[in-house]
């Protein structure tokens, strides 16, 4: 009986203050919601909840473990602040573009930072269970979001994939973990690596389902269906939301159990190498021939999944800092990219076809330059952050002699050379048959495409202010 | 190799000038676009001038005015900004070629729309150019190296003629593909080191003291070899260069062959060559094989072309091929021959571009062949042509005669054999170069169709004098050039020993 009477040191909550006061937030957004006839309260105090929760993450620097399921190292503080920042910079062009379209609810303040939460706790956690729960509450914030374009087909059945493969992805991953627990007898990822044991066969096992798992989520091939559906049918700044933080808080349970690796290499190696080498090639190739904005930029993300995941190969302490910064990079290219198309959808002429970009240096210079920054830091072109995260990747694989997976790497990207390319030279070299007309973007939504342009740049020249963070 | 810092960050501004003012041209009137890029290239070119003031010629095998400024620490990556002999050399030849082709540019017919992001391109595509020449950190030669490419895909895809889409996507795939390979072998090169010495670096100092094992030594000279195989280029991966040139506006063809080439061999100087010692003496059969038959291939595919533009970028290629077989031969009268046939044939095709360009100023074509007869009523531009082609064609007192001198010398060290074979490839480019003044002067035309059309004037004037100047000279007087360089490349020679 005592065993079960776990004693609880209310101190440890104290780690988790920044989750905590989202929590809070979230809870009072929720119930103000239901509480005042006038809506347009809602969306300063969403900003206001994000910017306390940024100040408390940056300043309330308390690492340590909580209840041995919930960490605050330095790897989570990073990528909370990042998590926090990108969906800040997105949260302007929200309502903005649900309200153009004409499905605007209340909800979707609290259903995003609810997501938000959960991407919070997932980054931070060795323990099965706890990377379980908080997976689905980010999935779950993410079906809604992306069905709630009002009476749009797309929408629904990108969301409908979505939840049933995501359901299957969770659902595997609990089979992996019941293989690590009957292995170990922990749900500690850190406990189940180190364990000595000479049954193999279950860590295996339980390896290979926890990784199916987490491939589904991120969108790698042969597990990508549900992604360019849902990227395509979700709401563009959903998608961006999506493509970004959520991408970068799915990977990090696969970062977490890279270190523990060691004795395990060859079998890893060999797995996720495989899956990568597959998830560029077939991501970029695809790409190529898409004729859908949104689309051609979903596959360019499960190019990009491939990539980390190439990175995550070399299992080395370099290899693991490459892919950290490589997930910040994509999350800033990713959410610029889709937000920018998300501001060009505001004209009502433009349906995401690939071709209507034409011209757009003529109507809009400003845009024009950053989108083709964006495309060209996707790309991997100096100085870019695209540029540096690939340039990690190389060299960390070498590291390792890893280089068949390099030069593979090599030609996937030299592959996406064509469809990023193409964008450019249709934004700046070919007139378009209409010009399009946009409305004026507010100071808000201005400002954060102007600091995602600008970061692409300055985490390019100061990498350190990542990359050092990156321990754990 | 030693390094010489500077209190001063000369380099810095070198590269950083060019790049603002290019920022800056985009927010001023559009008039005051090309006096305001005249000026800021004329400032460049004393920039240059200064460095070569400042320069001390008694210590030229050390890098002088050396900057460094971390990115990474953890890593030792860095932007390490040096000159050397042989840098000195070809950012001279940056900041000439920049000047020219700006004024070049200020009557060009092609460049009548969108004038400030095309002097924006012109300079920041100088500031990166002075960025790849001067970089003494591996990584920040590749970022730059790769910068180049940014600015030439704007200038070939807007201001280029009919094919421009198609070459500017030709141009930036086939160099961004190839030099991806440079960035794995940039990586695994610091991961040799970090092997050796137990830290990575991507220093070119630090990396000259690595020791490579047979296999990955030859692997990892391959990568930065194909890289700079497609850039500088030779055959068969010279496809993307008579599209890439033929279609540029005139400005841009002249930069592409006069220093974006150079990059390309400059790199295998100093990458290849410095660092894998062993493995090129390995691989020295190959590499003369591959420039001679380069050589010969271009020369024949010259012969061929009607296309004037065409015709100067094939004879580009035999030109790059000629300098890869000096450099092969891995003696000091080859090495010495190739870097002065880098710096001469920068200035010729340049010329020879802007030949080019102006015969299509003219007529609004491409096809010299109309040109005939014609040319008697230009006085001006027939004697700066010859002047140009002159010293194109390598004989006794043009610019190009010292390159292909030194490069038949020094292969007759090798073997007596090789030089004739080299003999016949100077041959064999002394022979378009010919047909092409015969068509131009001699050929004759029946009256009526000779078209009446006024002379070199004004800028282009100014461009073409500039550059005679210097075709000359360096035929008359090598050597001052001679002596700025030769101490670096007897440093990279003593690798070999």
């Amino acid at each position: 009986m005592e065993g079960l009477l776990v004693k609880i040191n209310y101190l440890e909550f104290l780690h988790l203050m920044p989750e905590l006061v989202l929590v809070f937030f979230s809870f009072l957004i929720m119930s103000l919601d239901l509480i005042l006839k006038d809506k347009k309260l809602l969306r300063p105090f969403t900003y206001l909840s994000l910017l306390i929760t940024l100040l408390v993450e940056i300043i309330y620097k308390n690492f340590g473990e909580s209840f041995k399921i919930f960490v605050q190292d330095s790897l989570s503080y990073l990528m909370k602040i990042f998590i926090i920042l990108v969906s800040f910079l997105i949260l302007p062009f929200l309502d903005r573009y649900l309200k153009s379209k004409g499905s605007f609810y209340p909800e979707v303040y609290y259903l995003y930072l609810f997501t938000i939460v959960g991407m919070m706790f997932l980054v931070s956690s060795y323990n099965l269970l706890m990377i379980y729960v908080s997976l689905e509450l980010v999935s779950v914030g993410f079906y809604v979001l992306t069905a709630l374009l009002r009476g749009s087909f797309l929408s629904k059945e990108g969301a409908f994939k979505y939840l049933i493969l995501g359901g299957v992805a969770i659902a595997l991953a609990s089979y992996g973990a019941f293989f690590m627990y009957l292995y170990s007898g922990s749900l500690d990822l850190r406990e189940v690596l180190t364990y000595k044991s000479e049954n193999k066969l279950l860590l295996n096992l339980g390896l290979t389902f926890f990784l199916i798992g987490m491939a589904i989520k991120i969108g790698a091939v042969p597990f990508h269906f549900w992604l360019p559906d849902a990227y395509q049918g979700a709401p563009t700044p959903i998608t961006s939301f999506m493509a970004s933080v959520g991408k970068l808080s799915f990977f990090i349970p696969l970062l977490r159990v890279v270190p523990y690796l060691q004795r395990y290499e060859d079998f890893w190696v060999v797995l996720v190498g495989f899956i990568a080498v597959l998830t560029m090639l077939f991501g970029n190739l695809v790409a190529l021939v898409q004729k859908d904005l949104k689309r051609l930029l979903a596959y360019s993300s499960i190019a990009h999944s491939g990539y980390m995941l190439a990175g995550l190969t070399s299992v080395s302490f370099i290899g693991i800092k490459a892919v950290g910064y490589f997930l910040i990079a994509y999350a800033l290219m990713s959410s610029g990219s889709f937000l920018i198309v998300a501001y060009l959808e505001e004209d009502e002429r433009f349906k995401n076809k690939v071709e209507q970009i034409s011209g757009l240096r003529f109507s809009n210079p400003t845009l024009a330059l950053s989108f083709s920054l964006f495309m060209f830091s996707l790309l991997g072109v100096p100085i870019t952050v695209g540029f540096f995260a690939k340039f990690l990747v190389f060299t960390s694989l070498a590291n390792k002699n890893l280089y068949l997976i390099a030069l593979l790497m090599a030609l996937a990207t030299a592959i996406s050379t064509g469809y990023y390319l193409r964008l450019v030279v249709l934004a700046f070299m070919r007139e378009g048959k209409e010009s399009l007309k946009l409305p004026k973007l507010d100071p808000l939504g201005f400002l954060s495409l102007l600091l995602l342009t600008l970061s692409l740049f300055f985490f390019a020249l100061f990498p350190g202010t990542v990359y050092d963070l990156i321990r754990w | 190799m030693e390094v010489i810092s500077s209190n001063l960050p000369l380099l810095t501004t070198l590269i950083l000038f060019p790049i603002f003012s290019s920022f800056l041209l985009l927010f001023v009137r559009e008039e005051l676009v090309k006096f305001l890029s005249i000026l800021a290239s004329l400032i460049e070119v004393l920039f240059s001038l200064s460095l070569l003031y400042r320069f001390d010629l008694s210590n030229s095998e050390k890098v002088q005015f050396f900057e460094r400024y971390y990115l990474l620490k953890d890593l030792n990556l860095s932007f390490a900004f040096g000159v050397d002999g042989l840098s000195l050399l070809m950012v001279l030849l940056n900041a000439l070629i920049t000047l020219v082709a700006v004024l070049w540019s200020i009557r060009d017919r092609q460049i009548t729309f969108r004038l400030k992001e095309y002097y924006a391109w012109l300079l920041f595509s100088c500031g990166v150019l002075m960025g790849v020449f001067i970089s003494f950190d591996l990584i920040s030669f590749y970022v730059f190296y790769e910068l180049t490419l940014v600015p030439m895909f704007f200038l070939i895809g807007i201001w280029g003629y009919k094919l421009r889409l198609y070459s500017a996507y030709k141009f930036f795939i086939y160099i961004f593909a190839s030099s991806l390979l440079l960035l794995i072998g940039i990586g695994g090169v610091a991961v040799v080191h970090k092997r050796e010495f137990g830290h990575f670096s991507f220093f070119y100092l630090d990396l000259l003291k690595n020791h490579y094992g047979e296999g990955l030594g030859l692997f990892l000279f391959l990568l930065f070899f194909i890289a700079f195989w497609v850039k500088s280029p030779f055959i068969p991966f010279h496809t993307w260069l008579p599209d890439a040139h033929g279609e540029a506006p005139t400005a841009g063809s002249v930069f592409l062959a006069a220093v974006l080439l150079k990059m390309g061999t400059y790199a295998i100087l100093r990458f290849n060559f410095g660092l894998f010692p062993q493995i090129t003496l390995k691989l020295q059969p190959f590499l003369i094989f591959l420039g001679i038959l380069t050589i010969i291939y271009a020369s024949w595919m010259t012969l061929v072309q009607k296309n004037v533009k065409r015709f100067v970028a094939y004879s580009s290629v035999s030109h790059m091929g000629f300098i890869l077989t000096a450099l092969s031969t891995l003696n000091l009268e080859g090495f010495r021959g190739g870097v002065m046939e880098m710096f001469a044939h920068g200035l010729t095709s340049a010329g020879l571009f802007m030949v080019a360009g102006f015969i299509y100023n003219r007529l609004h074509t491409f096809n010299f062949d109309r040109l005939r007869g014609s040319i008697r009523f230009m006085p001006l531009y027939a004697l700066t042509t010859l002047l140009i082609v002159y010293g194109a064609m390598g004989l006794p007192g043009g610019s190009s005669f010292w390159g292909k001198f030194l490069t038949i010398l020094s292969t007759n060290e090798l073997s007596f054999k090789l030089s004739l074979i080299t003999l016949i490839g100077a041959f064999f480019s002394a022979m378009y170069l010919l047909y092409f003044i015969k068509t131009l002067y001699i050929d004759a035309q029946t009256e009526s169709v000779i078209v009446h059309f006024s002379d070199l004037r004004g800028y282009k004037l100014i461009a073409f004098t500039l550059l005679v100047i210097f075709i000359i000279f360096v035929g008359l007087y090598p050597k001052p050039f001679f002596k700025i360089y030769e101490a670096s490349l007897k440093l990279i020679l003593g690798g070999f020993k």
